[in-house]
């Protein structure tokens, strides 16, 4: 779109060179492979590794006799070194050598007890190997080199989810190590058609992204689409899921991204049954969730572990909410500015009252209101945790208080801002809630200016907007946009798990039929 | 696609229609707007669905010149280029007034229209699937609500008001019918929309569809209005529809909701705004032989805008268009021209045969 700007001033000229290599390797030298002198391995790799001070080269011999040279090569801060010596050099040492000599297959299936091992002849792979963690053995009279786990674990343990919390229902929460975030969905998927593809995306972070769907159930024209943007990318480096997220998304402009995001397994796993698909990520607690409507950021796991007479009447509270969250402080601006006739008069002379001594127009203080709520809000989630009753206190002293008293705001507009705040947290998803914030503001000062008529008119376009998104493919607002009424079931109310017997119609079409007829039908008593 | 005609009724007819068929039928405007016109939507329906099938691809500014030749096809399509332009500006007239007179009475009527156009023109913009989306979101919800609401209205219907039947004989029914069969042509846009459904066979159930389903709401709505207000006191009213919800109050606290009227007008004429510049824009860009009809967009939203102010700056002359001119420019437009041009079509054999389609 701006391309022809870019271009006028120069800026884009770069668009599609080349990207530096992650190591300090000529293009011509991405062949080059491992020597089988011992010796000139170590020059390549103190040339490759230059300046790197965490480099461990540790020589060893292998065999009781010490006949045969090696070198173990590691990144000291990414491997453990207790490990390394339980499982690598102390068996080298001790074991003894057969008297054929020693291969590259006999260290592999005699010496070494490692789970995991890899051999490479590459450079370029041995060196990138190493940068992940492993250690690389490097064996005199051998042209490839064996490379060992023996990480060192930099992880948190399993917590709760800090985003999505729930009352009932399990309470592990992904976190920054992969393949834990793994192990997590495959704990709960017992099969052979839990898929995981591996993509690593940053020509320098190698973001490990695992692409994870079940076979069978998943459009495979999905799984295709979601590889092919992912390879398109052409990145020096990402750092997590919102990177990702931005860079696949369907609408580049659009403010909703159609993916999902979610740091519950369980939430990922109920997507898979649905035959989505799902990335999950090294380093970032959060999966993305593709495709995702707005029907599934308004559902929370919750819903499913709550009885559905309940988890119907949370679902239409939310709904509710959203609606609160969206119009409130628009609605009062209109009312207050141009529609006082709507009002009964009881409320209208109160309301009217109330807003005497308040020198701003309506929109002018909604806008006030909202805003110091957002900064509050903000100022909550960047102070260190200490201080974080400082905000709550002087916020709600501040604002519920002693703006009212010194009549720079009228009880009504806080009232009405503090709904929407709380109604706003209802909301299940995080996405959702912060597309909804920015057009909170538009719809006020729409409102501010033309009334209900100003709050329909942005309301519309952005209804029309949102018809327009489609995540990989799927309307956002299906089914109701699309209509399909089948799909009713798990939107505005949640049925009973044994009601909804067929997956949602858009996306789990592969294998549509969810259960069989499994309502609960208890002996009859003899009458 | 269904949705989409439904709405062009839902806004606009049910708006202004029921005080100027009132005056006409009196009691009888039910019967008018139900059955009376029926018979003309049906022969809309049929010739635009004939001449559909004979060109499914195209729309039916681009299949005139082949059936009348280059230079007169051409010729009618600009024309039917205009009309469509035209047609949009007394509908954003009518969507300005309306807010107007019920929301907003001090603000310019012109800053109405820019801002309802710009919500349509950027609907039409995003493309027909898009409107059709979100006119198969709210049409439900807006059906709901009009059910909910004649119920509540109906509950001071009075049944003398709706007697006695036939009381000036069939003759007034069926001049009020005629007048009102112009909204009921609106049809006719499936000349311009038939390309775009998905299920091509079945347009002429949807059609069908559609006029059984107005029938029924438009004689639903009339009676209601009629039954509570009387004939005499209809005729004189401007937005009937409206001030009978507004009439709602339940235990004297559920009032005042004519808003919720309001309000799913505005989106109705959002929607219907957009569907007609789109189709505007596509007869202008096939005219014109431009490949993408989004440029031409902009120029018609400029065009309606001030063919609104221009044309219809004021009440009355919004009225005396929708109420004298309209009609008779309706039946030409809606009806004699597009079945003229089937004949031509027929007579010439242009276009594939209406069973080679099936």
């Amino acid at each position: 779109m701006f391309h022809w700007l870019l271009n006028l001033f120069g800026r884009n000229r770069q668009a599609g060179g080349p990207l530096k290599k992650p190591y300090l390797v000529e293009p011509e030298q991405e062949d080059r492979v491992l020597s089988k002198k011992l010796d000139d391995n170590k020059q390549v790799l103190t040339e490759i590794f230059d300046r790197c001070e965490d480099l461990v080269m540790r020589e060893i011999r292998i065999g009781k006799q010490g006949s045969t040279r090696a070198l173990a090569v590691f990144l000291d801060s990414l491997v453990s070194l207790e490990t390394l010596e339980e499982t690598t050099t102390e068996p080298l040492q001790t074991i003894q050598a057969p008297p054929s000599g020693i291969t590259m297959e006999w260290l592999t299936e005699a010496a070494v007890p490692n789970a995991r091992v890899l051999i490479y002849k590459r450079w370029v792979d041995v060196a990138g190997e190493i940068t992940k963690g492993l250690v690389a053995l490097f064996v005199d009279g051998q042209d490839r080199a064996l490379l060992l786990y023996a990480p060192e674990i930099v992880d948190r343990p399993v917590m709760m989810p800090q985003t999505e919390s729930v009352a009932r229902g399990s309470l592990d929460a992904f976190n920054e190590n992969g393949r834990l975030n793994l192990a997590l969905v495959r704990k709960r998927l017992h099969t052979t058609r839990l898929a995981v593809e591996k993509v690593d995306i940053g020509e320098v972070t190698k973001c490990r992204i695992n692409i994870v769907y079940l076979k069978g159930y998943v459009y495979e024209g999905l799984v295709e689409e979601i590889k092919s943007r992912l390879h398109r990318i052409r990145i020096g480096g990402v750092l997590g899921s919102g990177q990702i997220e931005e860079l696949i998304q369907d609408a580049p402009y659009s403010p909703v991204s159609g993916i999902g995001v979610t740091e519950r397994p369980d939430r990922v796993v109920s997507a898979l049954l649905e035959g989505k698909a799902a990335l999950i990520l090294d380093n970032d607690p959060f999966t993305l969730v593709v495709p995702t409507t707005l029907t599934t950021e308004m559902q929370s796991p919750e819903d499913y572990y709550n009885r559905y007479w309940f988890a119907s009447f949370i679902r239409l509270l939310r709904w509710s909410s959203l609606m609160i969250a969206l119009f409130a402080p628009a609605f009062y601006v209109a009312v207050t500015t141009f529609h006082q006739d709507l009002i009964p008069t009881d409320f209208l002379s109160s309301i009217l009252s109330s807003h005497a001594n308040v020198p701003f127009p309506g929109m002018v203080e909604a806008l006030v209101m909202v805003l110091a709520f957002e900064v509050l809000q903000e100022a909550g989630i960047r102070l260190p945790k200490p201080f974080g009753q400082t905000i709550g206190v002087v916020g709600a002293i501040l604002i519920g208080q002693v703006a009212v008293t010194a009549g720079l705001v009228s009880p009504i507009v806080v009232l009405t801002i503090a709904m929407t705040a709380v109604a706003s947290y209802t909301l299940a998803s995080l996405n959702l809630s912060t597309g909804l914030r920015l057009l909170r503001f538009v719809l006020i000062i729409a409102a501010g200016f033309l009334g209900l008529f100003g709050v329909m008119a942005v309301f519309t376009m952005a209804t029309f907007q949102l018809c327009a998104v489609r995540s990989f493919g799927i309307p956002y607002l299906s089914p109701f946009a699309p209509m399909s009424l089948g799909d009713f079931k798990d939107t505005f109310i949640r049925a009973p798990i044994w009601a909804m017997r067929m997956r949602p119609r858009l996306q789990g079409y592969v294998e549509p039929v969810r259960q069989d007829l499994n309502k609960p039908r208890p002996p009859q008593p003899r009458p | 696609m269904l949705f989409i005609f439904l709405i062009f009724e839902a806004s606009s007819a049910i708006l202004y229609t029921p005080a100027r068929v009132a005056a006409l039928a009196g009691p009888d405007s039910w019967f008018a707007v139900s059955l009376g016109d029926v018979f003309y939507g049906l022969l809309v329906l049929l010739v635009a669905v004939a001449l559909g099938k004979r060109f499914p691809a195209q729309v039916f500014t681009e299949y005139l010149p082949e059936i009348l030749g280059k230079i007169p096809g051409k010729l009618l399509a600009a024309t039917y280029a205009l009309i469509i332009i035209h047609f949009g500006s007394p509908l954003l007239n009518e969507g300005s007034t309306f807010i107007q007179l019920t929301l907003l009475s001090l603000t310019p009527p012109a800053v109405l229209d820019t801002v309802l156009a710009v919500v349509a023109i950027y609907g039409a913009y995003l493309g027909i699937e898009v409107i059709a989306r979100e006119n198969g979101m709210v049409f439900p919800a807006w059906a709901l609500m009009v059910v909910l609401l004649l119920s509540l209205a109906a509950i001071d219907l009075n049944f003398s008001n709706l007697k006695p039947v036939f009381e000036n004989g069939l003759l007034p029914v069926l001049r009020a019918s005629l007048f009102h069969s112009g909204w009921r042509g609106e049809v006719f846009f499936m000349l311009m929309l038939y390309p775009y459904l998905n299920q091509k066979h079945e347009a002429l159930k949807t059609g069908l569809l559609y006029l059984g389903s107005v029938m029924i709401l438009a004689g639903t709505v009339h009676a209601v209005i009629v039954g509570v207000f009387g004939g005499p006191v209809t005729a004189h009213l401007i937005y009937p529809f409206e001030l009978l919800v507004g009439y709602v109050s339940l235990g004297n606290w559920l009032e005042r909701l004519e808003i919720v009227v309001i309000i799913f007008l505005i989106a109705a004429y959002s929607i219907k705004l957009a569907v007609i510049y789109h189709s505007a824009g596509i007869a202008v860009a096939s005219t014109l032989g431009l490949k993408n009809y989004r440029i031409t967009l902009l120029p018609i939203a400029l065009m309606a805008i001030i063919l609104s102010r221009v044309l219809y700056g004021t009440y009355l002359k919004l009225s005396n268009y929708l109420f004298h001119d309209w009609p008779i420019e309706a039946l030409i437009v809606e009806l004699a021209i597009p079945a003229l041009i089937l004949l031509i079509a027929v007579i010439r054999k242009k276009g594939g045969a209406p069973d080679a389609q099936q």
